[in-house]
């Protein structure tokens, strides 16, 4: 199996932008060097031809279906759901500008 | 900018929907038992799970999948074996686990179809020559349904500190969880409309198949039925894509159609000027009456797929899709041709009257009390009277249809007798008399004679052989009786006169 | 005559406060007076909970006096790995990032260990997140092997091993990723079981890998382990975990059957492995004569695509770590950057500064690898391996009712002598396919190590939901090693008497 390219240190930058975890140059460099090395760890998995063989998604298999009833449970009072949430205003949860985040919707 | 049927002369639009649709109908979430609700106070249907919380864990909800089904049977799609659930990963918080549980490859239910009938003004925005339209000019188009799949509503955000509450410019935004993890059953079709009427249309349909259903109530105002729209545009004869763009959030049918016809335009322009059509999300702004640019999709956002570990597969039984058939209404479609087959009705007012189940229910309770032969006078009263008044019973219904079928009152009066009915039990008979407006050969006769004295003209004119002036003379009766009068009756009256 | 609670197993505990012979209220305070002469030592608490300790002592006392029957783990010291929510208790992962949050619910398996009587004396150090194997890897402070203070745990729950071998408590709960039960018993000289996937609640578990995840118990005995287990299925399936399994039963009914006529296997060529220390190696040889002297089979058998299991997990579950970990970003709740103008920018300095290395770490390796370039050639590759391994299991359990193997390669190490990550991922070698297929797996105290002195364990591998004859053949093993009980020597005896 062809190896795949190793990751440049704009490849982690994006990577950690789209992550959201900010990293400082340092970091950036320590981090190439994680990931490259972890990556080679994986070779094995390349190693296999699977073409013939399921992907087991949930182990121990065989149970599907498992749903609930349509019944109300109750929830959280409002003071539970803010409780850790620091930069609460009254009933809301907040958060600082969002423009530029380009969410999914 | 060109006009829409100019344009589409020379292009052909390929558009295609994506129609959410939340669950209404349903008591708890999606995947947890916080109850659904519109107008709580902010965030008091939340928990652990719908709020994301460490350790949480989804739990789908049975009935919201009996009604996937539902819908996916109701729209002839097949349903699917190993569906599963997967999940879909952008940092947002609108999503409290910063992806959202929604489906992969296999949907719920898929491959469906739903037929639409286009006719009248909105059958002109086809070019002829596209398709094969009958002597009216009206034609059937066969919509085909790509998927349904079922997934998780966001949560609500209000963005303060910029101009209207709009994101841009916005300092802040405050969230609110209620509506997160909502059921939303996603509708994709196929590119097979090619004209904003088909479009609008096509939702409309939509919104009937999923209210007779009874799983959401379908509102367009409060969002729990939504539409993006995606439209490309090629040279007509050709079988190339275009690019596309994509409208997001149209929250009204005109708003889809006005928003795919303007866009057709501007597409339009854009080619004819030598310009490329950018792949765009936009946004229909209802007060300029234009599109405007959200964002520019540079390549396919990434989210990072994969089948969520935490739900397991879905292998429905054929007992459990045989128990959802079982379920289903009868639909709009096949109930109009009942009212056709049965009663004789029209098919503009059974096509209404079907469209509403409530309205269709009402119709079929006072069917219950009136004389067959008289089921169309009903269909026009429930059609352009019954929906001004908050209160009307069955006998009452009836009881005005009567009348109006023995002509004993006007479709006028009908009107002043439905005033006086409406909020009281009162039988419209004893309204009619209270109201000294059943027709008598005696009050009309008056009116009658009047019109004759004043109308000499007219009245030499019929001797001489012009029979066609009696119309004129009827109109004369009916403004002299301020529309309170009985065409038929003055008809009537007036020919013993005049041939007498 | 003073008793300490060293010497009794949970059963010993539950009769004792049942006959009147010690209150509940004893109980508790003598373990709180054991974690008050120990703690500083080993440093296997994130949070002692004094007060839910007493209370919940004091309620196990009153249905007592009002003549109440007693649930089967009464008045018996347990506490929590620190991933595991508890409504009155701060649950961090001992992660600068939860650092202050408050549980506003009970995961269901802490919530059945209290219904069944248990007294919670707090919760357990961990590697951040569950990333790792040391426990160094705490946002808070290390924890320390309570056989030598020098050494590490294991981990990632070397808090839960550690406070039972130190005889803090004596039983706990830990989470099983990759081996982070087994491993740290091992390391710590107690039992520690991760049950079959499916078998106990994920609800309230912190996660990491979903479909890897499995909660399970430490003890100090194979019997304890087994009244934990019996509690931790009580009551059928969760739920609130579409993921677990009805699998009530009673795991002591058969405990002391015996392996007469049992079939055990072994991989030869596992001992042979790099890595594998010779102390190890005559320990798991010994073990395996211990089962046959009383009167089990043993037969070799093979895992051909075990090799390949680290490889897989380190796809599996760094994919699932990040998807489970995307939630943490200062918004709802845990740590966040203030002062930031945007949303991605607070955000990605929340997450920059609220996480340790390890979890930025598996969190980028799982993003890289679920890009859609990516996503076939790894993740999906990766879940046909564990259909193979699966598999491999499958055909191995048809002659086999378990498998006998190492735990880890080595006894524990000093703190700091092993930093590369992917030297640490190497030592999951003997734990991981385990979790990989789902199947059952326990860790066994076997002996000392014949150079380091230190606990060696052996690890037995059973079929899925094969449990409870799992538990059978690990009692027979602890009777044969004459290891059942043992608090580590350092500690035993200092405080925690019922007067």
């Amino acid at each position: 199996m062809p190896q795949d390219p190793p990751l440049t240190n704009e490849d982690v930058a994006a990577l950690a932008d789209y992550a959201r975890i900010a990293l400082t140059e340092g970091e950036l460099d320590e981090m190439r060097a994680y990931l490259n090395e972890a990556m080679a760890l994986l070779d094995p998995i390349l190693s296999y031809d699977l073409s013939d063989v399921e992907p087991t998604f949930h182990p121990v298999g065989g149970v599907c279906n498992v749903a609930r009833d349509d019944v109300v449970v109750a929830g959280l009072s409002l003071e539970e759901a803010l409780a850790s949430a620091g930069g609460g205003v009254g009933r809301y949860f907040r958060v600082p500008a969002i423009m530029g985040d380009g969410g999914a919707s | 900018m060109r006009a829409l049927r100019e344009v589409l002369r020379d292009w052909e639009a390929v558009i295609g929907l994506e129609i959410h649709t939340e669950l209404t109908s349903l008591e708890t979430k999606m995947f947890c038992g916080c109850r659904i609700s519109h107008d709580d106070e902010p965030n008091t249907n939340v928990c652990p799970v719908c709020l994301g919380l460490p350790g949480a864990l989804p739990v789908p909800n049975e009935k919201a999948i009996e009604y996937i089904v539902m819908a996916g049977l109701a729209t002839n799609c097949d349903v699917m074996k190993r569906s599963m659930f997967y999940r879909k990963h952008y940092f947002y918080p609108d999503m409290a686990k910063n992806f959202q549980t929604t489906q992969g490859p296999v949907a719920f239910v898929m491959h469906g179809h739903l037929d639409l009938e286009v006719s009248g003004e909105g059958a002109d925005e086809r070019p002829d020559g596209t398709i094969t339209k009958a002597a009216d000019g009206s034609y059937v188009l066969p919509v085909k349904i790509l998927r349904i799949h079922m997934e998780e509503d966001a949560a609500k955000m209000v963005h303060v500190g910029g101009a209207e509450g709009r994101i841009g410019g916005a300092r802040e935004s405050l969230i609110d969880y209620n509506r997160c993890g909502t059921p939303l059953i996603e509708l994709v079709t196929e590119p097979d409309l090619r004209t904003p009427e088909e479009a609008r249309l096509f939702m409309e349909k939509l919104r009937q198949v999923f209210l007779a259903l009874g799983i959401s109530d379908c509102s367009l105002e409060r969002g729990s039925m939504r539409c993006d729209g995606n439209v490309s545009l090629r040279r007509r004869g050709s079988s190339e894509m275009g690019t596309k763009t994509e409208m997001k959030n149209i929250n009204s049918f005109k708003a889809l159609h006005d928003a795919l016809a303007y866009e057709i335009c501007r597409q339009a322009e854009v080619l004819e000027g030598g310009g490329r059509v950018l792949q765009e999300t936009r946004h229909w702004e209802p007060s300029r009456r234009k599109t405007v640019v959200m964002r520019v999709k540079e390549r396919n956002d990434d989210y990072r797929f994969f089948p969520d570990p935490d739900l397991m597969p879905f292998d429905l039984s054929d007992e459990f899709v045989e128990r959802c058939r079982r379920r289903l209404p009868e639909l709009p479609d096949a109930r109009r041709d009942r009212y056709v087959a049965t009663w004789g009705l029209r098919c503009r007012e059974a096509e209404l009257l079907a469209a509403d189940p409530q309205a269709a229910s009402l119709f079929e309770d006072v069917m219950g009390v009136a004389e067959p032969a008289e089921a169309q006078v009903v269909a026009n009263v429930m059609v352009n009277l019954v929906p001004s008044y908050g209160s009307l019973g069955v006998g009452q219904i009836a009881g005005i249809a009567r009348l109006l079928a023995a002509d004993d009152i006007t479709f006028v009066q009908a009107r002043e007798v439905l005033d006086a009915l409406d909020g009281t039990d009162d039988d419209p008979e004893e309204v009619v008399e209270a109201l000294g407006m059943r027709q008598s050969a005696d009050s009309l006769s008056l009116v009658v004679d009047e019109v004759l004295g004043r109308c000499e003209d007219q009245v030499r004119q019929y001797r001489s052989g012009n029979r066609k002036v009696v119309g004129y003379l009827v109109g004369q009766c009916m403004k002299a009786s301020a529309g309170a009068g009985n065409p038929k009756l003055f008809n009537q009256l007036l020919l013993e006169r005049l041939e007498g | 005559m003073t008793v300490s609670l060293d010497a009794l197993s949970a059963r010993q505990i539950a009769a004792g406060v049942a006959a009147g012979s010690f209150s509940a209220t004893e109980v508790a305070r003598a373990a709180l007076d054991a974690i008050g002469h120990r703690e500083d030592d080993v440093q296997a608490f994130v949070q002692v909970t004094e007060e839910l300790a007493y209370d919940a002592a004091a309620r196990i006392d009153a249905r007592r006096a009002a003549g109440e029957p007693l649930p089967p783990l009464a008045g018996v010291p347990v506490a929590f790995k620190d991933n595991m929510n508890l409504v009155g208790t701060r649950t961090t992962c001992a992660s600068h990032m939860l650092a202050g949050y408050e549980s506003v619910y009970t995961a269901t398996c802490v919530r059945r260990m209290l219904d069944a009587g248990a007294i919670p004396l707090g919760k357990l150090n961990m590697d951040e997140f569950a990333f790792g194997s040391t426990t160094d890897s705490s946002a808070f402070h290390p924890t320390n092997n309570p056989w030598d203070l020098a050494r590490v745990p294991g981990g990632s729950s070397g808090g839960s091993a550690a406070a039972v071998s130190a005889g803090e408590v004596t039983i706990s709960l830990g989470s099983d990723t990759g081996g982070s039960i087994r491993q740290p018993a091992s390391l710590c000289g107690v039992v520690g079981m991760k049950p079959t996937y499916g078998m106990v609640s994920r609800y309230g578990v912190v996660a990491f890998g979903s479909s890897l995840d499995q909660v399970g118990p430490f003890g100090r005995r194979v019997e304890d382990v087994a009244l934990a287990m019996n509690a931790l299925v009580a009551g059928g399936r969760d739920p609130h975990d579409a993921t677990s399994q009805s699998c009530e039963q009673d795991f002591l009914v058969h405990l002391d059957d015996g392996v007469e006529g049992c079939v055990v296997g072994v991989i030869p060529a596992l001992l042979e492995a790099d890595g594998v220390t010779s102390e190890v190696r005559m320990a798991l040889r010994e073990a395996a004569r211990k089962l046959e002297g009383a009167g089990a089979r043993i037969v070799e058998v093979d895992l051909p695509n075990m090799a390949s299991a680290i490889a897989a997990y380190y796809v599996l579950g760094p994919c699932e770590a990040f998807s489970n970990l995307a939630r943490f970003d200062g918004v709802r709740y845990g740590y966040r950057e203030d002062g930031c103008s945007t949303l991605a920018g607070q955000s990605a300095l929340s997450r920059a500064h609220g996480f340790g290395a390890e979890a930025k770490r598996r969190q980028l390796l799982g993003a890289h690898l679920l890009s859609s370039e990516l996503y076939e050639r790894y993740y999906l590759s990766a879940q046909k391996v564990r259909t193979l391994i699966t598999a491999d299991y499958r055909h191995a359990f048809e002659v086999v009712d378990a498998i006998l193997m190492p735990t880890s390669p080595t006894v524990a190490w000093e703190h700091g002598t092993i930093s590369d990550p992917a030297q640490l991922y190497l030592a999951d070698v003997f734990t991981i396919s385990n979790n990989i297929a789902g199947n059952c797996g326990i860790s066994v105290p076997v002996c000392l190590g014949a150079d380091s002195g230190l606990p060696i364990g052996a690890q037995l591998q059973g079929p899925a939901f094969g449990d409870a004859r799992l538990l059978t053949i690990a009692r027979a093993l602890e009777r044969a090693c004459d290891q059942a009980g043992v608090v580590a020597p350092a500690c035993a005896g200092r405080g925690g008497e019922l007067s």
